[in-house]
């Protein structure tokens, strides 16, 4: 809940994702519960035909189909062209978006680092998997205006990378994780639009942030799912948020827009705080489950191995 | 409801309060904290304002419980009482009747009178203002006196509640009748002297008493001699009355023993009884003499009566106008030996609210005759009246003889000793030796006696004192006197005239410490005296009543009154002196050189031995080795038995209306209570901050 005092900052890889986790997560991959057509030939099976080594069908040849891969067996036979289909094995588009807002930077531990740590397991997995993977860091950092030039970032985001592929991919991935900083305030359905608007092919989609946006979460959910992503949001809560430690008359101030709330802490007020939470939460989860978006909540002082080998694969994010 | 310091709670108050509302429009200095999102908390402050229905009130409940709490706070600064019927910003005098009726047990549950009233003084130095907690208002100071037949200051004017408290438990009852007037008097004299303070400074004046103050009588009203008391015109009197009007009470109120002149071994006891129950009652008489029951003999005592008529209601009249009614019992007795005599009466199975005065003692002389010298040179008539009298022992002189007797000693084993125109030589003594004397025809010099101017004109007796012990019942104007004796005496002297003639004084009584003489100027020879019936009676009368000496004859020498004082000559070289009190303490007295004891005011009815060792008088009686002298203190007083507690009480100047106990209220301080409840109003607030706040 409290701003983290002396927030850790990873500076590489090994920080963010050590060895006894890259082995662990090595077996997982992505999987989606949807078919999505690639871009690139990957290890996936899809929806298309295509040009794997897996034998799908049959079909007559029409004008304009490529003769190379006319079953000439089938010619000599037959005397009649039928092309042989092969199953169609695509790659995987994961995209993982981050909320780079300050009220990550809060609880103990850290929220912010906890999300750090997830994506880049996430991250390594996909990439491990030659997913394609595209990560966007979301927020509205002190400083940033409205885009000008071509380069800069569109509004609601703060930096992306993406169509990375394969391990030799890792560090750059890492690279780019620890050079987020949680900073400034979030604007998450402007973020979503740009996202969604990117087109930046089909596939899974993990949202980690608290959802607390002021200005609502619904908008920005739609829109990404507006977007035929297989959407799977995870709500990362310190556990100060779930069980506030606080007490005497105090003035909170919210460090994304420094809006003030003055409170007297007493049993009723945390009572209520604790049941707001609750139905915040269940709203949220309500709204996800209309959507077909799987919802996962999630302490910051969960263990990230369980996080991706327990509540992630149960979910069927990974497998 | 008063106020002692309204102003410094209004003062306070105006200061307090307002203080207090502007704490509560004070930003609360809150603690800065950053966290992730204010979005939850706002939603539940919104949320928990717009659940409490009395959220205003809610709100500020603390704000209205420390009101509470200063309101209480501040009314108890201003220091209020509920007020009762105790006078204000007086002095108070509290007089507590400690006398023998005051001992009466017809109290609720059995208490004495004078329990009741030490209570209810309690109660009222309880009530008394304490020194004020804010201003410069001076604490009530009030003073205590304990009085029977005599007062006493138990405690000088002080505001020190614990030691008013203290003398008034320490009063304890006593045997002795009743007396408002010395009480008074002492109280008024104990006021301080008032101070006036002018311009130059403050000045004491001598004998201006402070004005008014607040008189608390706490007695049963039977107080013969409050007629007599003038309280102060600005004095206040208030007479709390403990005892009921209508309390029965059977008494002993009169006890004598007799002898007979001529058979003085013949005894008679008379009895007073008193009753104030409003029936006839039957009761018994013990007559104990020496620890032995000698009589034992039923008696009636007539109900009380009243000349004012029964009211027309059935009521009946006043408790005042009823009079006891009274008996009397004689017992004869052959004994010729002295002793103890007690009488106790045993009231019966009625009602008998007081049980000092149900009994009574008495010390009775054994009978005995007198011894008398006669020194004369020969005077027939006094010899043959003399020999007429029934002495032990009469001894003629010529005056030769006596001074010889008197030199060997054996003069002082005498009761009396006649002179007949005879005086003794002084000797180293400006006059007559120490003795008793009865002196015909001559006139003991001064100082003790009177100036001898030689004879003079012929006279006849025509004037004396007929209450007299040595004249009674005589008749004198037949006395014609050849040749009187002209005297003189100043005012300062000794002699007092007991008989004139129209020439002056004829008989002179004189008494000193150790000298009693009755001294007739002129010789008798020479007058128509002896010829007549009177002058044997004199000289009996007159040798009676020399013999009759206080201190160790007589029937009333060793009774003494409650309230009284002792006093008595021991044998000179008595040591070692005490007086064992009826309770058995023991009390060390150290006698005058003369021998002279006092002790005193007796206090307790009953037997007082007063015991010495050293020479002791035949009259005296031996106990352990020690010379034992017993005096008999009986309450004997008809008005102290007459119990009833009276409705007002008579002064001199108004009468006082009797406040009963249970309906006197007293000055009550809320201030205490208040604290109290502002206390508990302190300890609720902290109590519903501790719910508000507690996680």
């Amino acid at each position: 809940m409290l701003r983290t005092e002396n927030p850790k900052r990873p500076a590489s890889l090994d920080e963010l994702l050590d060895s006894r986790l890259i082995s662990r997560v090595s077996r997982l991959d992505v999987t989606s519960r949807k078919m999505f057509s690639g871009k690139l030939k990957g290890e996936r099976r899809s929806k298309k035909r295509g040009e794997s080594v897996e034998f799908a069908d049959h079909r007559p040849y029409v004008v304009g189909d490529d003769l190379r891969h006319i079953d000439w067996n089938i010619f000599g036979r037959l005397d009649r062209l039928f092309l042989k289909l092969f199953l169609e094995e695509e790659d995987l588009c994961l995209h993982v978006v981050v909320d780079c807002s300050a009220s990550h930077d809060c609880g103990q531990p850290n929220k912010f680092f906890f999300m750090q740590q997830a994506a880049m397991a996430l991250g390594y997995v996909g990439l491990i998997n030659y997913n394609r993977v595209a990560m966007t860091a979301i927020g509205v950092q002190p400083g940033q205006h409205p885009p000008t030039e071509p380069q800069t970032p569109p509004a609601g985001i703060v930096s992306a990378v993406r169509d990375l592929r394969g391990r030799r991919r890792t560090h750059e991935l890492a690279g780019w994780l620890c050079s987020l900083r949680p900073e400034g305030g979030s604007s998450f359905g402007e973020a979503a639009k740009r996202i969604a608007l990117s087109r930046r092919g089909k596939g899974v989609m993990v949202v980690m942030s608290d959802f607390f946006f002021k200005e609502g979460y619904e908008t920005g959910l739609r829109l990404l799912m507006g977007r035929g992503y297989d959407v799977f949001c995870l709500q990362v809560l310190s556990p100060q948020e779930l069980e506030p430690d606080l007490a005497g008359d105090l003035r909170l101030r919210d460090v994304e827009d420094a809006d003030a709330a003055e409170i007297t802490v007493s049993a009723p007020l945390l009572k209520r705080y604790k049941a707001n939470l609750a139905a915040y939460c269940d709203q949220l989860r309500t709204f996800c489950a209309r959507r077909d978006i799987t919802l996962l909540t999630v302490r910051s002082d969960t263990p990230i191995d369980v996080l991706l080998l327990d509540y992630m694969r149960r979910r069927g994010v990974l497998r | 409801m008063t106020w002692l310091t309204p102003l410094v709670a209004a003062v306070a108050a105006a200061i307090a309060v307002p203080s207090l509302i502007i704490l509560y429009f004070l930003k609360l200095r809150r603690r800065e904290v950053e966290v992730s999102t204010t979005l939850l908390w706002k939603k539940a402050v919104q949320d928990l304002q717009a659940n409490a229905p009395f959220q205003r009130l809610r709100r500020n409940i603390l704000l209205l419980l420390q009101l509470l709490v200063l309101a209480a706070a501040l009314v108890a600064v201003g220091q209020p009482e509920l007020e009762g019927q105790t006078p204000r910003g007086l002095q108070h005098v509290i007089l507590i009747d400690r006398s023998a009726s005051m001992s009466s047990l017809d109290g609720e549950g059995g208490v004495s009178r004078l329990d009741a009233a030490k209570r209810e003084a309690v109660r009222l130095v309880d009530s008394l203002r304490g020194e004020s907690l804010i201003g410069s208002d001076r604490a009530d100071e009030a003073m205590v006196i304990a009085f029977d037949q005599t007062a006493e200051v138990r405690q000088q004017f002080t505001g020190d509640k614990g030691a008013l408290r203290a003398a008034i438990n320490a009063i304890e009852p006593t045997a002795a009748p009743s007396s408002l007037d010395e009480a008074v008097r002492l109280a008024r004299a104990h006021l301080p002297d008032q101070t006036l303070v002018e311009e130059t400074g403050a000045v004491t004046v001598e004998g201006l008493k402070t004005r008014g103050v607040a008189i608390h009588l706490f007695s049963d009203g039977r107080l013969p001699d409050a007629q007599r008391v003038l309280t102060g015109v600005e004095d206040k009197v208030r007479f709390t009355r403990f005892g009921t009007p209508d309390a029965a009470n059977v008494a002993v109120i009169a006890f004598r023993a007799e002898r007979t002149y001529d058979n003085p071994t013949e005894l008679t006891v008379f009895i007073g009884l008193q009753s104030t129950d409003r029936v006839e009652r039957r009761a018994e008489l013990e007559l104990v003499i020496d620890g032995v029951v000698e009589r034992i003999r039923p008696v009636t005592l007539p109900p009380a009566t009243t000349d004012a008529p029964t009211l027309e209601d059935g009521t009946p009249p006043p408790p005042d106008l009823w009079r006891p009614g009274t008996a009397s019992v004689v017992f004869r007795l052959e004994r010729a030996e002295g002793g103890l005599f007690a009488v106790r009466l045993l009231p019966g199975d009625g009602a008998d609210v007081l049980e000092v005065d149900n009994r009574a003692w008495l010390v009775v002389p054994p009978a005995r005759q007198l011894s008398v010298a006669l020194v004369t040179e020969g005077s027939l008539f006094l010899v043959s009246a003399l020999q007429g009298l029934p002495l032990a022992k009469l001894v003629e002189y010529t005056p030769d003889e006596y001074l010889a007797a008197s030199r060997r000693g054996e003069t002082g084993a005498y009761d009396a000793v006649v002179l007949d125109a005879w005086l003794p030589p002084p000797g180293d003594r400006p006059t007559m030796p120490p003795g008793r004397y009865l002196v015909l025809g001559a006139v003991p010099p001064p100082p003790l006696g009177a100036g001898d101017l030689g004879p003079g004109e012929p006279g006849v007796l025509i004037d004396w004192r007929r209450d007299h012990p040595a004249l009674r019942g005589l008749v004198l104007d037949n006395v014609v006197i050849s040749t009187t004796r002209n005297v003189e005496f100043g005012p300062e002297s000794a002699v007092t005239v007991i008989a004139e003639s129209d020439r002056g004084p004829a008989i002179l009584d004189i008494a000193s410490a150790d000298l009693r003489a009755v001294v007739v100027t002129f010789n008798p020879a020479d007058s128509y005296w002896p010829f007549y019936v009177s002058f044997p009676v004199f000289i009996a009368q007159a040798l009676n009543y020399l013999g009759q000496d206080p201190s160790h004859l007589g029937l009333d020498a060793r009774s003494v009154r409650p309230g009284s004082v002792l006093t008595d000559r021991l044998p000179q070289g008595a040591g070692g002196v005490a007086i064992r009190l009826p309770d058995r303490t023991e009390v060390s007295l150290t006698p005058a050189a003369d021998g002279r004891i006092v002790y005193g005011p007796v206090r307790q009815a009953g037997v007082h031995e007063v015991t010495w060792s050293g020479e002791r008088t035949p009259a005296d009686l031996e106990a352990g080795g020690r010379a034992l002298r017993p005096f008999a203190a009986s309450l004997l007083d008809p008005e102290e038995s007459d119990v009833g507690a009276a409705s007002t009480l008579s002064l001199a100047g108004d009468d006082v209306a009797a406040l009963d106990p249970s309906r006197s209220n007293v000055n009550r301080r809320l201030w205490p209570w208040l604290l109290l409840a502002a206390l508990g109003v302190m300890m609720l607030e902290w109590f519903v901050y501790n719910r508000k706040v507690q996680i």
